[in-house]
């Protein structure tokens, strides 16, 4: 009986946040990507979004764009309606609408292993070369699957989907305007240019890099992490070409590499077969 | 505080149900498909190859392969490792090693219709019309296990890797023993032929429906369900083309027509076979 008790207070222990029991409604939003895929900065300008009148900081994202595993079942349940929530899951077909940002996984994987690093899951010497194969296994966050079945599983199922809206992280910071726009109309805002401007002013890197300095215990995102290392780090793509050795690239387009191509990754190793013999048909679904 | 207390003691008392907050373990093996696709008699079969030597039944089959959605984190918990698992569920990263099972959707939807009545979630009058724009639109009571295409496109991602094994229906119709012969090899197993067709013998059609008459009303699955209409259906393939109206193949089909092409099933429809062709 003790033992029954142990495990079921185990169980209970965090049940105040809603995680995968949140109870889902017909208009909710959900932003959802794999991990360090640009989340929290389109959460930002999401939140900056819906309020006009105050700039958003990192506060107020998990008010206006809350994380069912990070915030309370009673914030949920008070938010105004439409909602729009973040989160990191594999395809749930609960999920009304989705807005899924996907980034290249040789940026993910770099920015992933230094944000362990910050929140201590690995230390400074970890080798990059024994991270690489983990992070394709799925095993850096074991709860979110690996890069390729988070993006395959949602394009797969909804690809193509008016209920589906795809960012790719690149072309949000090669023309943040325009994605926020298509993001914009998406969520049935309306917003003149003069307003999407100031919100992608009020979401800037430079802004954001501040804010983390005022507020690094606010967010769940960083409280109790290495003060040394930021979480707004380089903001960038293509940083993986000076970081990331040959070899792992090869390893990472060796498991991807179908997949990239079909998300316009250009590859290093353009023959990349694709973990063993995966199938034409799931290629071409995707490439529908 | 109160849906804290009361999850602990569903959870202790095991009147919870796992489904997708089962702890998943390493080396379960997940037999998964849509529902209505055939995961009844492949259970048989599984069983009938793991434990020769029990007379596998409704009686014991939720002892031998559990079903994730009808019993508690508890019950599953107490099972000796390696288990065998069924689930409906749509795509699940934990899930290591999964075997699952394809049926053509013309034939799920009718399969579905004659269930949903046996539940009593659709009245007898229902227009089977109807019962198919839901069925494709995800608007059918099990929509937390996606559509059909949900469920069979976000396990593809496993498709080719290890650890993965899918099976179509009607390949398994055409020939179980060799169907099987593969979830044996799957299992790291080299049963001889002699097992293999008394494994398929013993879970034909026939004796299920025998053991559904005897047991059904203890069976978890059909307890208090309608006994007029079987759980066993029709265990055939093809049925859709004389008993689905041209209306609801042409739904599917151009709701999945791609999918179910790369799958192996044959369009009716020439404008969605012509439009997946370009």
């Amino acid at each position: 009986m003790m033992n029954r008790l142990k495990a079921a207070a185990k169980r209970a222990f965090d049940l105040h946040r809603p995680a995968r029991e949140l109870l889902i409604l017909p208009d909710d939003t959900f932003l959802v990507s794999y991990p360090k895929s640009g989340n929290t900065w389109t959460r930002l300008l999401i939140a900056n979004l819906l309020s006009p009148d105050e700039p958003a900081d990192f506060r107020s994202i998990n008010q206006m764009v809350p994380d069912p595993f990070a915030d309370s079942k009673r914030h949920f349940a008070r938010m105004p309606r439409p909602r729009v929530i973040k989160s990191h899951l594999v395809f749930d077909p609960r999920y009304p609408r989705v807005i899924y940002m996907v980034r290249d996984p040789r940026d993910v994987v770099i920015s992933e292993y230094h944000y362990q690093r910050k929140t201590r899951r690995i230390d400074d010497q970890y080798p990059l070369d024994e991270y690489v194969p983990r992070f394709l296994q799925g095993e850096t966050y074991p709860e979110n699957g690996s890069w390729g079945e988070n993006v395959a599983s949602w394009l797969l199922a909804r690809e193509g989907d008016p209920r589906f809206h795809l960012v790719r992280y690149e072309n949000l910071l090669s023309d943040t305007i325009g994605e926020l726009s298509g993001i914009a109309v998406f969520l049935g805002i309306s917003a003149a240019p003069e307003r999407l401007s100031e919100v992608v002013r009020l979401s800037s890197v430079d802004r954001m890099r501040t804010l983390e300095q005022q507020q690094s215990n606010a967010s769940s995102l960083m409280k109790g992490s290495r003060k040394d290392l930021p979480f707004v780090r380089a903001a960038k793509s293509g940083g993986w070409r000076s970081e990331l050795p040959e070899s792992l690239v090869a390893k990472i387009e060796a498991a991807w590499g179908p997949m990239m191509r079909h998300l316009d990754y250009e590859l290093v190793f353009p023959q990349s077969p694709g973990r063993t013999g995966s199938p034409d048909f799931v290629l071409g679904k995707i490439s529908k | 505080m109160s849906y804290r207390i009361n999850a602990l003691i569903r959870y202790a008392l095991g009147i919870d149900i796992a489904g997708r907050s089962l702890a998943v373990r390493p080396n379960d093996t997940f037999l998964v498909s849509y529902p209505r696709s055939g995961n009844t008699w492949t259970r048989f079969l599984i069983a009938n190859l793991l434990y020769p030597n029990d007379a596998v039944s409704f009686a014991n089959i939720e002892r031998l392969i559990p079903d994730c959605e009808a019993h508690s984190n508890l019950y599953l918990t107490r099972l000796r490792s390696p288990r065998v698992i069924k689930s409906h569920e749509y795509f699940d990263h934990r899930y290591c090693r999964v075997i699952y099972i394809v049926r053509d959707p013309r034939d799920v939807a009718l399969s579905y219709y004659n269930f949903q009545r046996k539940y009593r979630q659709i009245p007898d009058e229902y227009p089977l019309t109807q019962y198919v724009s839901d069925f494709v639109a995800g608007r059918i009571n099990s929509a937390d296990w996606g559509t059909w295409a949900e469920n069979v496109g976000t396990w593809l991602v496993r498709e080719g890797q290890p650890g993965f094994l899918l099976l179509r229906y009607e390949d398994m119709m055409a020939d179980p023993t060799r169907a099987l012969a593969k979830v044996a090899h799957f299992f790291n197993l080299e049963p001889a032929a002699d097992l293999l067709a008394t494994a398929v013998e013993r879970s034909s059609a026939p004796r299920l429906r025998e053991l559904e008459r005897s047991q059904g009303s203890k069976w978890v699955t059909t307890r208090g369900k309608r006994e007029d209409i079987p759980f066993i259906g029709t265990a055939a393939s093809g049925g859709w083309k004389s008993r689905l109206p041209a209306q609801s193949v042409a739904e599917i089909e151009s709701a999945w027509g791609h999918l179910m092409k790369n799958l192996g099933y044959e369009l009716t429809v020439s404008s969605v076979a012509e439009a997946e062709v370009r």
